[in-house]
């Protein structure tokens, strides 16, 4: 891990109408590490990562990412950023159905500019990578719910992203394949992934996460460093 | 409040969009066939409207004075409901004192003393009444201000009838057509009328010739009736006018049913499908399969029926102004309004077309499980459409447009009714175009073989002037010595009995280049003429008599008889009281001066205005107007194709803003993922507008042969009406540009449609979409 900041929140405020989701947050995120985001249903984790992932913009305060400032970025540079800088996997994974596991993956780096040629050859890659090779050509009907979190995986490492965010990654997952997802969380960050993991799974969290970083209204409660169990 | 209207209250205020597109398709689609059929129902019944309007005669009878007295005929009432006469009646030869007058020919005169009464209650749109002798109205229908003073009636002051001047005092119109013109009694009875003329409307079945004769035959038996004219005569002539409206109304008329219907029922399926996961949950919560049909029926039927209220009010406007311009000139003008029948289809018919449409996927409903409907309420099926993505995914397109261009294989249904809605818009933008394209270049075709500058000898306007003092060869000579004169042709006009022939026929013997300035382009069969025996005909005297190039006809020509040929058959022929004959020029001493008429084509580039100037100024007693108009005709139907066009156009890009408002409700979850990888939100709208720009290049390509077929089916039909024959040249309308425009036409719907769901979902909050799962 080095110390080159990857993530920095400066006391970001989001108010959805007199409700604040986020009140006041300040978090840095370095390169290399796993940050797990806990807390209570409302508590603001799904606002912290939107803010994160330029899904949504601030009241107020800064969301500077990879050395980016996010709340100042119109809605086609987030998409550009969003498109080479970030990676995301989503608890119900978000696959086209009408794509195969293989051109899932690929599309993410054909809108970047790359041919089909080169994105499959890249997306077969991480399907080598990841141990699903043989379900290349199988469309997301036909996969296992753990096979399609792992196609969401490498669908988010197709661009090889500064930050990999995972918003509830095994909550969709029985209790094997999510076991097998979270393997793969921590072996990615083992070679150098930064992760942001929002669950309300605290095994996982300390599973997978080197910080936890406790939300309660909006606000940081508790950041505490982790023992990998 | 019902639970049934509870829920469908809820429902239609949940779904605005959908809810919008309903009341909308329903007002546009309401709104053109409101505008179709006033205009259908006024063309097959204007004659029937004005002829109950002026109280119509059954039958215009004449009886001879000699046999029968006025008094008799007046007492003879036996199965008449009406009656009006009897007045004296005469047919003379006239003279006008002005260019009209070498086309008056012989006018049937009738002797009356107003214009009211019980029975054929004429309409005198200008000037009055005749009230002394010396007066004299003449029939014809009604011209607005500037077509009258543009026209030859515009220069009609005095009139010469058996030896008497006559003042012109005003215009009058009788649908029935009871005379050519009216003096007073007192003057009828100084000429000492050859028949007495009586106007019959009579009780019971009139519907017939043989009906009217044989209750004509009732009111005063014995021979002294001379000859009667059934008001079927008129009908049938006017009918055959009219006609020519009907195959292009008639086929935008289909044209924008089947486009309802489609549209309908896509917005209806789309909406039928969309809603399953809401009608799932009214099921679990206890409403029975019928009450579930009928919150399904009440959600699409009020906006229905909101837009078809509104679609009959804005096409009966719409309607108004086209039904005035349309009929005027044929003298209907009054009293075409839009029927109650008409109003009365147009807020039934498409609420209960929707209703129609909205049966077949709701009864889909009704069979459903909760639990089906719920799940069924779900994205698209896997499995469809993935070779299509598969491959369009391998090539070298920008992936947003290859996803785009693979999106109308996930949902083929609703794929393939947006594309028929699409092939109709283009089918009707192309037949318009067609339509437009053929009669400009009638019309055009027209104003070359007139000339740019219409010349006769005459007085200078309706107040009177100087007569010119010039003969025919020297105005000849005049108009061709003026600055911008590039072609002159001179004819002169004059009305010939046919041996064999019950009616004469109109002659023009031509000079100059007459032939050269377009009456030999419109050649449709044979040659142009070549000697004095060789006569060219036009299209319209060739149907009506009858005849065939290569025919002879025996002409009484200056005391004796001249056997002439028919060699060429044109479309037209020259301006005057029917369509006759085109011969050689021949000296024809004595001739009327006012019979001559010139034509002038003006060399490129000079100004129509400041040769008519010219002409003017070098000689004020010339009537000279300007040849160049495009004809009424050209101009209504041009603009009631354009509108309609327009109107169905605008329907089928409906069509496709439904399509994609509900391929982007079923998506949400898509789309937001694709944003979530960088997808910039003009890919999302380029990928949306693909989809439906697809669907319009292959709309287009479909629709082009079928316009095409359209306007080959519907310009003949209504040539055969108005019995003309087109050269088929003007039906070559179509080129490479025009196709290619049309082409983009059938992009331009599906672009316009699709642009307004395509930009709000470019705009779609990613994080409400991906967290609300």
């Amino acid at each position: 891990m080095t110390t080159e900041t990857v993530v920095r929140l400066d006391r970001v405020r989001k108010e959805y109408g007199e409700t604040a989701a986020l009140d006041g947050v300040s978090l840095t995120i370095r390169r290399g590490e796993a940050v797990a985001v806990m807390g209570p249903s409302g508590c603001g984790k799904s606002t912290l990562l939107n803010m994160i992932a330029g899904l949504d913009r601030p009241t107020s305060g800064e969301v500077t990412v990879h050395g980016e400032r996010l709340d100042a970025m119109n809605e086609t540079r987030l998409a550009l950023f969003r498109r080479h800088h970030l990676g995301m996997i989503f608890q119900f994974f978000n696959l086209l159905d009408d794509l195969s596991a293989l051109d899932n993956v690929a599309l993410a780096a054909q809108l970047t500019g790359s041919s089909a040629a080169t994105a499959r050859r890249r997306a077969l890659e991480l399907f080598d990578e990841l141990g699903i090779t043989d379900r290349r050509d199988v469309y997301p009907a036909a996969l296992s719910g753990g096979e399609r979190q792992r196609v969401a995986v490498a669908r988010a490492l197709m661009n090889r992203p500064a930050l990999l965010l995972a918003d509830e990654p095994t909550g969709a997952l029985d209790s094997r394949a999510g076991e097998q997802v979270m393997d793969l969380l921590i072996d990615l960050n083992q070679i150098g992934q930064t992760l942001l993991i929002v669950t309300h799974d605290a095994r996982l969290a300390h599973r997978c996460a080197s910080r936890l970083v406790e939300l309660a209204d909006g606000r940081i409660a508790a950041e505490s460093a982790l023992d990998r169990v | 409040m019902s639970a049934v209207w509870a829920a469908a209250r809820a429902a239609i205020r949940r779904r605005r969009l959908q809810t919008f597109v309903i009341a909308l398709v329903a007002l546009l689609c309401t709104a053109t066939a409101v505008v179709s059929l006033a205009l259908l129902d006024a063309t097959s019944a204007p004659f029937d409207r004005a002829f109950e309007q002026q109280q119509g005669p059954h039958a215009v009878a004449f009886y001879d004075p000699a046999k029968v007295t006025p008094e008799q005929l007046a007492g003879a009432r036996n199965g008449v409901a009406a009656g009006a006469g009897p007045f004296g009646q005469t047919v003379a030869e006239t003279r006008a004192a002005g260019p009209v007058g070498s086309m008056l020919g012989p006018l049937a005169i009738v002797g009356r003393a107003d214009p009211a009464g019980e029975v054929d209650r004429l309409d005198v749109w200008r000037g009055r009444w005749p009230a002394a002798p010396g007066e004299i109205t003449l029939n014809a229908p009604p011209e607005d201000d500037a077509g009258f003073a543009r026209g030859p009636m515009g220069h009609l002051s005095t009139l010469t009838v058996n030896g008497t001047t006559l003042t012109v005092v005003g215009w009058a119109y009788s649908v029935s057509h009871s005379a050519d013109a009216w003096v007073t009694p007192e003057q009828m009875t100084a000429w000492r009328p050859s028949g007495l003329q009586m106007l019959y409307r009579f009780a019971g079945d009139v519907s017939t010739r043989d009906a009217v004769e044989e209750r004509l035959a009732g009111v005063l038996p014995g021979g002294a009736l001379l000859a009667a004219q059934p008001y079927q005569v008129v009908k049938e002539e006017a009918a055959e006018t009219a006609g020519v409206y009907l195959p292009f109304l008639g086929a935008f008329g289909v044209l924008g049913l089947l486009v309802a219907v489609i549209i309908v029922g896509n917005v209806v399926s789309g909406a039928v499908v969309s809603g399953f996961r809401h009608i799932g949950v009214l099921k679990s919560l206890g409403f029975t399969p019928r009450q579930v049909v009928g919150v399904y029926l009440t959600m699409v039927i009020v906006p229905a029926t909101a837009g078809a209220i509104l679609g009959t009010g804005l096409g009966a406007v719409g309607a108004q102004p086209l039904l005035a311009d349309t009929f005027r000139g044929l003298g209907y003008g009054q009293g075409t309004g839009v029927e109650l029948r008409v109003w009365a289809a147009g807020l039934l018919g498409v609420p209960a077309l929707v209703l129609v449409a909205a049966l077949l996927p709701a009864s889909r409903a009704h069979r459903l499980s909760a639990a089906e409907a719920i799940s069924a309420g779900s994205a698209p099926r896997p499995g469809r459409a993935l070779r299509v993505q598969r491959l369009l995914g391998g090539t070298r397109l920008p992936r947003s447009i290859s996803l785009g261009l693979g999106l109308p294989f996930a949902r083929p249904g609703r794929t393939a009714l947006t594309m028929a809605s699409l092939l109709i818009g283009v089918t009707t933008v192309t037949l318009a175009t067609g339509l437009a394209g053929t009669l400009i270049e009638t019309s055009r075709l027209d104003a070359a073989a007139g000339g740019d500058v219409g010349v006769r000898p005459g007085v200078a306007g309706p107040a009177g002037g100087p007569t010119t003092e010039r003969g025919d060869r020297e105005i000849e000579a005049l108009l061709r010595g003026l600055p911008g004169a590039a072609k002159v042709g001179a004819s002169a006009g004059l009305t010939v009995p046919v041996v064999g022939q019950s009616s004469p026929v109109q002659v023009n013997f031509i000079r100059g280049d007459v032939a050269a300035m377009g009456y030999q382009a419109q050649l449709l069969e044979g040659r142009w003429l070549a000697g004095p025996d060789e006569v060219v005909a036009s299209a319209e005297l060739i149907n009506k008599r009858g005849l065939a190039v290569g025919d002879t006809m025996v002409l009484q020509l200056e005391g004796g008889r001249t056997t002439v040929t028919i060699v060429g058959e044109t479309m037209q022929s020259l301006p005057g009281p029917g369509d006759g004959l085109f011969a050689a020029w021949r000296d024809l001493p004595g001739l009327d001066p006012f019979a001559f008429y010139y034509q002038v084509e003006l060399a490129e580039g000079a100004d129509v205005q400041a040769f008519t100037a010219a002409v003017r100024a070098a000689d004020p007693g010339l009537t000279v107007w300007d040849n160049t108009d495009v004809t009424d005709l050209t101009i209504v139907i041009t603009g009631i194709s354009t509108v309609l066009a327009l109107l169905l156009a605008a329907v089928a890009a409906l069509g496709v803003l439904n399509t994609v408002a509900l391929n982007v409700q079923d998506r949400r979850r898509d789309l937001g993922m694709l944003k979530s990888i960088g997808m910039t939100p003009r890919q999302v709208l380029t990928m949306l507008v693909t989809s439906m720009a697809a669907l319009g290049v292959a709309g287009g390509l479909l629709g082009i042969p079928f316009g095409m077929a359209a306007h080959r089916l519907v310009i003949p039909l209504a040539a055969d009406a108005a019995k003309v024959t087109l050269p088929d040249y003007v039906m070559r309308v179509w080129d490479p540009a025009t196709l290619a425009l049309l082409v983009v036409s059938g992009v331009l719907i599906a672009v316009l449609g699709a642009l307004l769901p395509a930009r709000s979902a470019a705009r779609l909050s990613i994080a409400r979409v991906l967290h609300n799962e």
